[in-house]
C-alpha cells in the first residue's frame, strides 16, 4: 500500500516525443494541413509586398504560386468535407489537385507574360 | 525471402519506471529473428520479457488483433503489436517501440487509458432504441444506412487513432477520433433514440478535426474516423437551427445523467459545455473583429485605387514628332503623333494627328491639338480659307487658333514643345 501511493505516472507523451522515427508518422494529410497554414502566412506577406511594390514580376510570381497552392489545398478540404470524393482516394487527391494547381498557375502566368 | 530469415534486429524499447520517475529512456535489445514474416512485434516483446528483461511491462490479451490491448507506437506509427510483423517494417532497420501518445504512462509501454474511456463515455456510446419493441430488428445488408455505417462499428478501442491525432494535443476537450467514430455509428442509426443528446455532446468536438487523416492511416481495423467526423460535421451543418432552438448548447438534462455515475459529463461535461458556449461567443467576436478590420483594409485599398489616380501628379512625357526640317517654314503641316503609354502590364499605343505650324521666324512654332474644343472632332487646315475647319458642327479657327465661327467655346489647345538635337518633341500629359 505504501508503495502504490508513491507511484507516479509519467505525463502523456506528446506527439512524436522522443521518437527517432517521428518523420514516418507524418502522413500526407498532415503535410497538406501544415502547408496550407504556411502558404496562408506567405500570402499575407506577399500580398503586402504586392500592394506596396506593384508590377514586380518576381513578387507576382511568388504571390500567384502561393495563392494557387493555398487554393488547391483548400479545395481538397472542401471536397473531403462535403463528401464529394471518397476518402479512399485522399492521398492521390492531393497529388491530382497540386498538379491541377500547377497547370492553372502555368496558364495564368503564360497569359500575363 | 531468404533475407528475412535469421536476421538480427536491434530493438529499442521505451522504459519508464514509476518508482524512479523522470522522463524515461530507451533500452536496447539485440535479437535474432528466425523468420520475420512469422514474427510479430508482440512476439519480440514476450521473448525479451522471458529471456532478457523480466521487468519489461506491456499489455496484451488476445494476440489476434481483436482486443485492442497492445496498441503502441512502432517505428513512429501507431499499431497493434500483435498485428505488426517484423517484415512489415523496413528491412534491417532498428525497431523503436514507444507507448501511445496523449495518455499518461504508467510503466514502460503501459499507458493509462482512462482519458480515452472517459471521452468515449461522454459521447454516449450505447444504443437506446426509439421503440421498446422486443422483436429483433431486421436490417437489410444492402440498405443505405447499413452501408453508410459500414465497418465503423468494428472499433476495438485500442487508442491508436487518439495517439496519432495531433489535434488531441491542442484541444483538451476534443473527444478524439474513436469517440466521434462511435457517436457516428449511432447518429447515423435511425433506430437510436438519443440523437439530440449525443449530437449535443459531440457537436463542438467535430470542429476540431483538421482533415489530416492520421487516424485513418493508423487504424488497425481500417476504419476511418475522419469520415465519421465529416459525417457529424455535415449533420451539424444541416441542423444548426433546430439544435439552437432546443437550446442544446446548454448543459444536458439532469435526469439523463443522474444515476449513471460513469458519465463524466455529469459535472465536468457541464463546465465543458459552458466553456464551449463562451468559446463560440468569443469566436463570434473575433470573427466580427477580423471581418471589420479586413473590410476596412479592403475598402481602403479600393478607395485609394479609385481616388488615388486623380490626386496623383502625372509626369509630363516628351513625344518625338519628327525632324525639324520635316516641317517646312511658313507652312501648316499635319503629322500623326505616336504616343506609347505604359499602363500596368501592357503598353497602349495612341495615334493622334497634331498640327504643326512653323512660321518664318525659327522660334515661332505652334503645335496644335487637332481636337475641336467643342466636341472633340478632328479639325483640318483649309488652305484656301486660311482657317482650321471642324467638319462636325461648322467650327472654325484662325491661324492663331482663335474661334472665328461656330460653337467652339475656346481657342484650339496647344501642346508645349521642345526642340532637341534637331527633333521636335511635344509635351504630353
Amino acid at each position: 500500500m505504501e508503495q502504490s501511493r508513491k507511484i507516479q505516472f509519467r505525463g502523456p507523451m506528446k506527439w512524436g516525443e522522443l521518437d527517432p522515427n517521428r518523420r514516418r508518422s507524418t502522413h500526407v494529410g498532415m503535410w497538406a494541413w501544415l502547408w496550407q497554414r504556411i502558404s496562408a502566412v506567405a500570402i499575407i506577406f506577399f500580398l503586402g509586398l504586392h500592394i506596396t511594390r506593384t508590377y514586380i514580376p518576381i513578387i507576382q510570381f511568388l504571390l500567384l504560386i502561393t495563392v494557387v497552392f493555398h487554393a488547391v489545398l483548400g479545395l481538397r478540404v472542401i471536397l473531403l468535407d462535403f463528401n464529394l470524393i471518397n476518402i479512399r482516394y485522399r492521398n492521390s487527391l492531393l497529388g491530382v489537385l497540386v498538379g491541377l494547381g500547377a497547370l492553372i498557375f502555368m496558364i495564368i502566368w503564360k497569359g500575363i507574360y | 525471402m531468404s533475407k528475412a530469415l535469421n536476421s538480427r534486429r536491434l530493438v529499442k524499447i521505451y522504459r519508464y519506471d514509476p518508482s524512479v520517475g523522470g522522463n524515461g529512456h530507451f533500452d536496447q535489445f539485440d535479437l535474432n529473428i528466425e523468420d520475420e514474416t512469422k514474427t510479430t512485434i508482440l512476439d519480440l516483446l514476450i521473448r525479451i520479457q522471458k529471456t532478457q528483461d523480466p521487468t519489461l511491462a506491456f499489455r496484451y490479451a488476445c494476440r489476434v488483433n481483436m482486443c485492442g490491448s497492445c496498441g503502441m507506437v512502432i517505428n513512429g506509427c501507431e499499431a497493434l503489436a500483435c498485428k505488426t510483423n517484423v517484415s512489415d517494417l523496413p528491412e534491417k532497420c532498428d525497431i523503436t517501440i514507444r507507448p501511445l501518445n496523449h495518455f499518461p504512462v504508467i510503466k514502460d509501454l503501459v499507458v493509462d487509458m482512462k482519458p480515452f474511456f472517459q471521452k468515449l463515455e461522454a459521447s454516449i456510446p450505447y444504443f437506446d432504441p426509439v421503440d421498446e419493441s422486443m422483436e429483433p430488428a431486421v436490417i437489410r445488408p444492402d440498405s443505405k444506412e447499413r452501408n453508410l455505417i459500414g465497418l465503423a462499428t468494428e472499433c476495438i478501442q485500442c487508442g491508436c487513432c487518439v495517439s496519432s491525432c495531433t489535434m488531441v494535443n491542442y484541444h483538451e476537450n476534443y473527444a478524439g477520433p474513436a469517440a466521434l467514430n462511435r457517436a457516428f455509428t449511432l447518429l447515423a442509426d435511425s433506430r437510436d433514440g438519443l440523437y439530440d443528446l449525443r449530437m449535443n455532446q459531440v457537436l463542438e468536438s467535430c470542429y476540431h478535426c483538421r482533415t489530416e487523416f492520421n487516424c485513418t492511416e493508423v487504424c488497425p481495423k481500417e476504419i476511418s474516423p475522419t469520415r465519421a467526423i465529416k459525417y457529424i460535421q455535415l449533420l451539424a451543418l444541416k441542423e444548426p437551427r433546430r439544435l439552437k432552438r432546443q437550446n442544446l448548447l446548454k448543459p444536458i438534462h439532469e435526469e439523463k445523467t443522474s444515476g449513471k455515475e460513469s458519465l463524466p459529463s455529469a459535472d465536468s461535461g457541464c463546465n465543458w459545455l459552458i466553456e464551449q458556449h463562451n468559446r463560440r461567443k468569443f469566436l463570434k467576436q473575433i470573427i466580427f473583429g477580423i471581418g471589420t478590420a479586413s473590410a476596412l483594409v479592403v475598402g481602403g485599398v479600393i478607395a485609394a485605387a479609385a481616388i488615388g489616380p486623380s490626386l496623383k501628379r502625372i509626369p509630363k512625357r516628351l513625344v518625338r514628332l519628327d525632324k525639324l526640317e520635316a516641317f517646312p517654314v511658313g507652312k501648316v503641316s499635319t503629322i500623326v503623333m505616336n504616343d506609347i503609354v505604359p499602363n500596368g502590364f501592357y503598353k497602349s499605343e495612341i495615334k493622334k494627328p497634331v498640327i504643326v505650324v512653323r512660321r518664318s521666324d525659327p522660334d515661332k512654332i505652334v503645335v496644335f491639338n487637332t481636337s475641336c474644343t467643342h466636341l472633340g472632332c478632328t479639325v483640318h487646315w483649309d488652305e484656301s480659307k486660311k482657317q482650321y475647319m471642324c467638319a462636325c458642327h461648322g467650327g472654325a479657327f484662325d491661324e492663331e487658333g482663335n474661334v472665328t465661327a461656330g460653337p467652339p467655346p475656346r481657342p484650339l489647345d496647344r501642346y508645349a514643345f521642345k526642340v532637341e538635337d534637331g527633333y521636335l518633341f511635344a509635351e504630353v500629359v
